[in-house]
C-alpha cells in the first residue's frame, strides 16, 4: 500500500470525527511516512511500519471521547429550516424523554455489568465472614464441652474458606472481563455514531 | 506493567527525548528505540497529552518542501523530569530493600 492509499483509507475510517482531528491525524501520519522514507525506507515499507489502517482507526476512535463524536455529529448537520426548528420545539415532549431513555439504557448497561461483578464480590465477602464465623463458633462450642458440634461447625467454616479461595479467582476474572466489556460497549456506542455519519 | 505506571514513564521518556533540543515525531521514536519501542499512534497520544498539560509546545516548520512539527519542552516539562528523578530515588531505595530481602530469604 502506498502513502496516498493509506491516508485515503485512514480518512475514510475516521469520517465522522471532527474535521480538525482528522486533518491533524492525517498530517501526523503523512509526516511519519515521509520521514521514514527520507531515512531510506521504500514507500511500501514506510507505510507497512505504521501498522494496519484498521488498528490505527480503532485506537484513534477509542481515544476520542464520546461527547466529542456526538457534538461533531450534531454540528455537521446542515442548517435547520424554520419548519424543522418548529418541529423540534413542538416535538420536545416526545424526543426529550426518548433521549433520556437512551442515556438511561446505556447507563443501566454499565450498571448491570458492574452489579454482576459487585454481587460476586459480595458472595466472596459472605463466604469469608461465614468461614471466620464458623471457626470462631466451633472453638466456642469445644470450650463449652460440645465437641462434636464444634468439629462440625469448624468443618463447615473450613469448607467455606476453601470455596472463598476458588471464588476469589472467579471474582478477579469477572472484574477483568467487565472492564473489557465496558470498553467494548463504549467502542460500540461510538461506532454507532460514526457509521451513521459515514452512510449519510 | 501497570498501565498508569507505564503511561507516566512514557511521558517522561518523550520529555527527555526533547529536553536538549527540539525534535520531531520520527526522531523521537528513533531516539527512544534503544530504551522503549513506541508506535506512532502511541506517540501521538503522549504528545497530545503533554501539549494539553503545557509540558511542551508545538510549531510547524518547513523541511524539504513539506511541513514538519517540532516539539519543544517547557518549564513545566523540565520540572516534570526533575520530579521524576526525585520520585525514582525513592523507588530505587525501595527496590534495593526488596532485592536485599530476597537475598536473605
Amino acid at each position: 500500500m502506498g502513502k496516498q492509499e493509506f491516508l485515503a483509507r485512514l480518512e475514510e475510517g475516521l469520517s465522522g470525527l471532527p474535521q480538525e482531528d482528522i486533518a491533524e491525524r492525517m498530517g501526523f501520519y503523512s509526516e511519519m511516512i515521509d520521514d521514514r522514507m527520507e531515512d531510506g525506507l521504500s514507500e511500501e515499507a514506510a507505510v507497512a511500519g505504521i501498522g494496519s489502517v484498521e488498528e490505527v482507526v480503532s485506537q484513534i476512535v477509542a481515544e476520542t471521547p464520546l461527547p466529542r463524536i456526538v457534538r461533531e455529529r450534531v454540528r455537521s448537520n446542515r442548517r435547520l429550516q424554520a419548519w424543522e426548528i418548529l418541529l423540534l420545539v413542538l416535538g420536545f415532549p416526545l424526543w426529550f424523554p426518548l433521549l433520556i431513555a437512551a442515556f438511561a439504557i446505556i447507563l443501566s448497561l454499565y450498571i448491570v455489568i458492574w452489579a454482576l461483578v459487585l454481587s460476586l464480590w459480595a458472595v466472596e465477602l459472605a463466604l469469608i465472614v461465614g468461614a471466620l464465623g464458623g471457626l470462631a463458633a466451633g472453638v466456642l462450642f469445644i470450650f463449652r464441652g460440645e465437641g462434636l458440634q464444634g468439629l462440625a461447625v469448624i468443618g463447615a467454616g473450613l469448607a467455606l474458606a476453601g470455596l472463598s479461595v476458588f471464588l476469589f479467582y472467579g471474582c478477579r476474572g469477572a472484574g477483568k472481563g467487565a472492564l473489557i466489556l465496558a470498553k467494548k460497549l463504549a467502542l460500540g456506542i461510538k461506532s454507532l455514531f460514526l457509521k451513521k455519519e459515514g452512510a449519510r | 506493567m501497570d498501565i498508569q505506571l507505564k503511561r507516566g514513564l512514557l511521558d517522561v521518556c518523550v520529555l527527555a527525548a526533547i529536553k536538549d533540543e527540539d525534535s520531531y515525531g520520527y526522531k523521537i521514536i528513533k531516539d527512544l528505540k534503544p530504551c522503549i519501542e513506541l508506535s506512532e499512534s502511541t506517540l501521538y497520544t503522549i504528545l497530545k497529552r503533554l501539549e494539553t498539560a503545557k509540558m511542551l509546545t508545538v510549531r510547524s516548520a518547513e523541511h524539504d518542501g513539506r511541513l514538519r512539527k517540532y516539539y519543544r519542552i517547557t518549564a513545566a516539562g523540565l520540572k516534570r523530569i526533575e520530579e521524576f528523578k526525585e520520585e525514582w530515588k525513592e523507588i530505587m531505595s525501595i527496590y534495593q530493600f526488596v532485592v536485599k530481602e530476597d537475598r536473605h530469604g
